[in-house]
């Protein structure tokens, strides 16, 4: 399992990517992703796949609720299970 | 069985209801939806916005930009014209009607416009390219045309009037725009004692769980319906983002444009005042 410093540092770096134009030094923890557009509607659907690898769970789009992908640290808090004991 | 407000509208001798979606008023409800329209400008006056005239056709390749055509296909209306050639027309001319009321079109000409379904989508079609530097307002009202798969006077109508308007600035102000906008709308159906509240809403999508931009909306809410007595939406506050601003190349101070509009439904309205004011035009108070 990850750390919650890997898995942010992966989250960003696959935001990063993904979207082409924002440096990584501006794509802070409170970065507004959806509202400032750095991700789009289709690209949801392939963080969605991306969080579902980097978190190993899957995802029922169904229960989603408003607000978990406003920024890195939301997605951190509703994604990210922390690292396992096991 | 119809509700007590359908059975009272359909008495009203100033309301003529079009089985296919339309209504005509005449006298008082006329004078009503003028002083509907005119309260809406009221509540804009601070920001002075720029009125245009829009006409009904929208062009169907600014619409695509949009992915109308995707998200919104069973809400399209589309203007049809006949194939230009003489035997064409000569053809439709005998025979024009089919017995159940539908024309007999024959060949018709390529469609590239359609009937906008919403007023706003005007302004960043006609303003595409713009370079703004200071936050913009605009407003209009348009007759909008949503088909839908059943009508109600006044409530759910296949052509209807909507007056937007329209701020076009920073994220900030925009953000701004549509908090004071709901605050100023807030106080005035307190005022009036409208029961009326805002609800985050999405779009009515076509195939919705396939589409993802349903998905962001259902997430990420942008739209806030003003909801009269739990069921009737009578107008909303929309924030795009920079959608409009990236898609029509609209910016402010060098970047894409950020953008919002509010919007009001004026047969909605109109049905609201019936219902809460009643029938006799002098308890009309707005």
């Amino acid at each position: 399992m990850k750390s919650e410093a890997e898995f942010r540092s992966e989250l960003r770096k696959w935001i990063v990517n993904k979207n082409g134009k924002i440096k990584a030094e501006d794509l802070k923890d409170d970065t507004a992703i959806i509202e400032q557009r750095i991700i789009s509607s289709l690209q949801l659907m392939d963080l969605i796949l991306e969080l579902e690898k980097l978190s190993e769970e899957a995802l029922d789009v169904e229960q989603l609720k408003p607000g978990v992908f406003k920024n890195i640290d939301s997605i951190c808090h509703n994604f990210y299970k922390g690292e396992s004991n096991a | 069985m119809p509700s007590k407000s359908e059975i009272d509208l359909l008495s009203l001798a100033e309301l003529h209801w079009h089985k296919m979606g339309q209504a005509s008023l005449s006298g008082s409800l006329l004078e009503l939806f003028r002083k509907l329209d005119a309260r809406f400008q009221d509540f804009a006056k601070k920001y002075k916005p720029e009125e245009y005239f829009f006409p009904p056709f929208i062009s169907a390749s600014q619409m695509a930009k949009l992915d109308y055509f995707k998200s919104f296909p069973h809400l399209l209306t589309i203007p049809v014209t006949l194939d230009e050639e003489k035997d064409n027309l000569l053809e439709f001319a005998g025979a024009p009607l089919r017995e159940d009321g539908s024309l007999q079109l024959g060949k018709v000409q390529a469609v590239k416009e359609v009937l906008t379904p919403a007023a706003c989508y005007h302004f960043y079609d006609e303003l595409e390219g713009s370079k703004f530097t200071s936050c913009k307002f605009f407003t209009t009202r348009c007759v909008c045309y949503r088909r839908e798969k059943q009508y109600l006077p006044l409530q759910r109508q296949w052509a209807f009037s909507m007056r937007e308007f329209v701020c076009i600035g920073s994220l900030e102000e925009v953000q701004n725009y549509l908090a004071e906008f709901e605050a100023a709308l807030a106080v005035y159906f307190k005022e009036m004692e409208f029961p009326v509240n805002f609800e985050f809403a999405t779009d009515p999508f076509f195939n919705p769980s396939a589409n993802p931009k349903y998905l962001l909306q259902k997430l990420e809410p942008v739209k806030k319906e003003m909801i009269y007595d739990g069921k009737l939406s009578i107008g909303s506050l929309n924030f795009h983002r920079n959608f409009f601003g990236e898609t029509f190349s609209l910016s402010h101070n060098d970047t894409p444009a950020y953008s919002a509009c509010v919007a009001f439904g004026l047969e909605r309205w109109i049905y609201m005042i019936l219902n809460e004011r009643g029938l006799d035009s002098n308890k009309w108070r707005i």
